[in-house]
């Protein structure tokens, strides 16, 4: 595992990295900025943080209460 | 003027609810996993494990121009799943809320209205296409051989009026129904027949919209532009506007006769 680690170009990789933080942090701000969400609050928090790359962008699409 | 009110009201609505942010940064992981993840295959393979010693597995070196095939195949599927998503209820919400009654009982014009969510739209979905497909050209130069600015750029350019086809069956479906979700189930399910029709009549239909990307791996692997993928994008382009034109009429005789 060490041996894979080291083995990784953190140039390629890193931007990936970037954009999903960046992808979550927007969300969660949006998140606790919207006044309500289509279904609790608390499951977009965790659906944001815990399903990895897809979260925030389902939270963006289903989560947002449009009005 | 009363089209860029419009318009502007829309691109500020984009900056609300965030969608200038998460629609590019998705539409560049989508066009960069394919090459990033082919680019590991080996190293991957070989950390999961389970294989016998001495197993050699000889995977294909990608040439430049099949990397943006792939980048364009992740686009094609969930890239539109994306822009059906959140355009399913540009109209049909506004219709459904009354917000679109509030407008358009003071004296906007139907095609303007319309227009300026289609061309709004269009901004967002260009402008994430373009830093997709640039941030796909950074990595297959990196990782693949090179790959001419220009030749990106026609990609971009070409498959970009696809996905113009896309966002105006998107619009127009939006003037038909009220409820977002049929909105987006009708929309993949024209796309999806679309390409079954055009497989089945493949010798008739040379010019469909969903034999862009065919032709344009022919143009990245050649460098020649061929008439067959400028009639095909002209064509696409005629759909496009003719949808257009069915949807403002559409929204008319709906709001007419409510």
């Amino acid at each position: 595992m060490q041996e894979i680690i080291e083995t990784i170009n953190w140039a390629i990789v890193t931007p990936i990295l970037i954009i999903q933080a960046i992808l979550i942090i927007v969300a969660l701000i949006d998140l606790t900025k919207a006044e309500s969400t289509n279904g609790p609050k608390w499951m977009w928090f965790f659906i944001i943080l815990l399903v990895n790359t897809i979260g925030p962008i389902i939270y963006f699409i289903f989560g947002r209460s449009r009005d | 003027m009363q089209w860029m009110a419009l318009f502007r009201k829309e691109i500020t609505e984009y900056w609300r609810n965030k969608k200038w942010i998460w629609v590019p940064l998705v539409f560049i992981l989508l066009a960069i996993i394919d090459p990033v993840s082919n680019y590991y295959l080996p190293q991957i393979l070989e950390s999961v494990g389970g294989l016998p010693d001495g197993t050699v597995i000889e995977l294909p070196d990608f040439a430049p121009a099949e990397v943006v095939m792939m980048s364009l195949g992740q686009l094609s599927s969930l890239g539109v799943l994306v822009i059906t998503l959140m355009s399913m209820a540009t109209i049909a919400g506004e219709r459904r809320s009354g917000v679109s009654e509030l407008i358009l009982v003071k004296p906007v014009a139907y095609r303007n209205y319309i227009t300026a969510k289609w061309a709004a739209l269009l901004a967002l979905v260009w402008a994430s296409l373009l830093i997709g497909m640039l941030a796909s050209w950074y990595y297959i130069n990196i990782l693949y051989g090179e790959l001419s600015l220009h030749s990106i750029l026609l990609v971009i350019i070409f498959y970009g009026f696809w996905l113009t086809l896309v966002v105006s069956v998107s619009i127009f479906y939006n003037t038909l129904f009220k409820t977002p979700g049929i909105v987006a189930f009708l929309t993949i399910a024209t796309i999806i027949l679309m390409s079954i029709v055009t497989q089945i009549f493949s010798h008739v239909l040379v010019w469909s919209p969903n034999n862009l990307t065919m032709y344009l791996m022919e143009m990245v692997q050649t460098g020649s532009i061929s008439s067959d993928l400028v009639w095909t994008a002209i064509v696409t382009i005629i759909i496009s506007i003719g949808l257009l034109i069915a949807a403002i009429i559409a929204l008319k005789k709906k709001e007419l006769a409510n």
